[in-house]
């Protein structure tokens, strides 16, 4: 074989470096042309914190923030708006212009309630339309005006608690393992994914059947893991489960609600029945039937009515500050306002103080013949849950609940009240598991 | 001259190969405009601009997206800079949205576009940590409207608090995920700390 010559070695190299670069800059100057931008529609949202239980004689002001299209000059967007308000929960409303103030951390645009409103024994109720003013795009808060508009009930008398300042360190033992399952994707696993610098993801949610089957959504493996003492099963999932919250319903279907605002409901072999959009833009937290916390409207829309879905505009008109009867509202650092309605009156209500932060209200339901709240305290470095069963009188129980988590879950998917006892999931470098707590029961 | 032109064709096939085209995606539409400076920076203008970032999607080390409500480049590998997809991470976000300098000594106010690819000079641990003349931390029980929650690992900004007492925050969260506002606990959660930045003027 004749041995290549210095020429045609430098001639090959010359060759494949020209037809690389030549390659590198025909790719550029095609990928080069800037993506066309449609013309969007002018952005318009809103945010309000609603007052939900107020204090007879304290004064309350509505307070909210308009969100627009960024302006050229960075400064923020001139708005308007009008709060309709009425008393109680019928007849007309009547209109008020909010002022625009200097400060927005708390929302820029505001209203005093005059206080024959704010002190009505009914409570008042009350929707805002918003107005960018360069536009004249305008937003509803909450999303279904006047057809399910805020309600704000007084407190009236209510049961003070005070937790003082939360003992760290002292959480109950579980009273039963209900699941368990290790890291991985075999039959007896659930997954587990991501990184120590994006943080873990594995079972998003989790929910528990009337007959103790525990239901974990398996994000990661696509499916659903029903376990019982007898068996486990396994469910197929198509869609995004990722950080997805997760219900359980009576005739055996279960719902799933992802991360892009989409709830779906799928049969009990996994099939999908249909799939619908949120009202609203945001979601905190699933419920049977199914129902959800939605975002900025801070009220529960029912999703489907008689196992089929709800248009946008049914969920928004089907909104309501109560679910499962209860009213939360956590105000302040510490505070938790709590009212049981009958109707559209509040019955009884408790008001929970704490020398330590509360964050979050993962769960508030009734139980017997009083509610079961799961909140969070906190401090800088350190982070529980508290679990407080209450009664007209006080406090009947309360214990804390180890918090850590290895995974990230949906927001407020760590607990389930069922069959008289609550349920939390748990994850660890180990696995996931689903622990009972049994409770007392307000007589 | 065979021997070139065999080569040529051999160096047009390998520059076909994915690492070379992957410098100039989304990327190759960014610009690198000077920052305004401003002397007003308030609170619902921060929310105006990370609001619009949302739906833009995701990109690890990324800080340049247009404004059309779609992601360009979704579910590219995770943690590779290289893809240069749509979309800031969540401390590029957060370094816009706050509009701070690429000097961690200066703490004015530097206006950048959406256009404008720039991430910053800090990770979520440093915002976590207060580094840089403009951030600071913050207790997390008093943390409003564009203070922001971060681990080691993520931060993102409240959009505003919530009844049940989470916050719904404005983050550029995953690949998957994207840009957007969703509902979380970090407030409670001791894995994040709060974090702010000075020199809001309304």
């Amino acid at each position: 074989m004749r041995r290549p010559r210095f020429r045609s070695l430098a001639g090959g190299a010359a060759g494949i470096a020209a037809g690389v670069i030549g390659g590198v800059l025909l790719a550029s100057v095609s990928a080069a042309v800037p993506t066309p931008v449609a013309a969007a529609p002018p952005l318009i949202d809103a945010t309000h914190v609603p007052p939900a239980l107020t204090t007879p004689g304290a004064a309350v002001r509505l307070r909210y923030g308009l969100v627009c299209t960024p302006r050229e000059d960075g400064l923020p967007c001139d708005g308007s708006g009008v709060v309709y308000l009425r008393a109680g929960q019928s007849g007309p409303f009547r209109s008020y212009t909010l002022r625009r103030g200097e400060e927005s951390r708390d929302g820029r645009y505001y209203l005093d309630v005059p206080p024959s409103l704010a002190d009505s024994p009914d409570g008042f109720s009350y929707y805002a339309i918003l107005r960018d003013d360069a536009t004249g795009a305008t937003t509803t808060v909450p999303s279904g005006g006047a057809d399910a508009p805020q309600v704000s009930l007084p407190l009236q008398h209510p049961t003070t608690i005070a937790l003082g300042s939360h003992v760290f360190g002292d959480v109950r033992t579980p009273d039963a393992r209900a699941a368990e399952a290790a890291w991985g994707s075999g039959r007896d696993d659930v997954g587990l994914a991501g990184s120590r610098e994006l943080g873990y993801t594995g079972p998003s949610s989790f929910d528990v059947e009337p007959d103790g089957t525990v239901d974990i959504l398996d994000s990661v493996n696509g499916r659903l893991v029903r376990a019982s003492h007898a068996h486990r099963e396994h469910v197929p999932l198509d869609g995004t489960l990722e950080l997805a919250d997760l219900a359980a319903e009576p005739d055996g279907s279960f719902d799933v609600l992802d991360e892009h605002a989409t709830l779906r409901s799928f049969r009990s072999d996994g099939t999908s029945k249909w799939a619908q959009k949120l009202a609203d833009r945001t979601w905190a937290k699933l419920e049977h039937g199914p129902s959800v916390l939605q975002e900025p409207s801070e009220q529960w829309m029912p999703v489907a009515e008689d196992g089929a879905p709800l248009t946008r505009n049914e969920q928004k008109r089907g909104a309501h500050t109560a679910n499962h009867g209860l009213i939360v509202d956590r105000v302040g650092e510490g505070e938790l306002l709590l009212a049981e309605v009958r109707g559209n009156a509040p019955v009884r209500g408790w008001r929970i103080t704490s020398e330590t932060p509360l964050g979050e209200v993962q769960l508030a339901e009734p139980h017997g013949n009083g509610a079961v709240v799961v909140t969070r305290a906190y401090t800088a470095g350190r982070d529980e849950f508290v679990v407080l069963v209450l009664e007209s009188r006080g406090l009947v129980q309360r214990f804390s609940v180890a918090s850590d988590s290895w995974t990230e879950t949906a927001p407020l998917a760590r607990f389930r009240l069922a069959r008289g006892a609550l349920y939390r999931l748990r994850t660890t470098p180990a696995g996931a598991s689903v622990d009972r707590f049994d409770l007392e029961v307000p007589q | 001259m065979r021997t070139f032109l065999a080569m040529l064709v051999a160096g047009f096939a390998l520059s076909g190969v994915t690492g070379a085209q992957a410098y100039h995606r989304f990327w190759a539409t960014c610009n690198s405009d000077a920052p305004t400076f401003m002397t007003t920076m308030t609170r619902d203008a921060a929310q105006d601009y990370a609001n619009a970032a949302r739906y833009e999607g995701y990109q690890w080390g990324g800080g340049c997206w247009n404004y059309d409500d779609v992601d360009s480049y979704p579910s590219d590998p995770p943690q590779e800079t290289g893809t240069h997809g749509e979309g800031g991470d969540c401390s590029g976000l957060t370094f816009k949205t706050w509009r701070e300098s690429t000097d961690t000594t200066r703490d004015g106010r530097y206006y950048w576009r959406a256009l404008r690819n720039v991430h910053g000079p800090y990770d979520a641990a440093s915002f976590r940590a207060g580094n840089g003349a403009p951030n600071h931390t913050v207790a997390k029980a008093t943390a409003g409207v564009m203070d922001a929650f971060a681990s080691s690992t993520h931060i993102g900004m409240v959009f505003v608090r919530s009844l049940y007492g989470g916050d719904q925050i404005v983050e550029a969260k995953c690949e998957t995920c994207g840009t957007n506002i969703f509902y979380r606990t970090y407030r409670g959660d001791s894995a994040y700390g709060g974090v702010g930045r000075w020199g809001w003027t309304g």
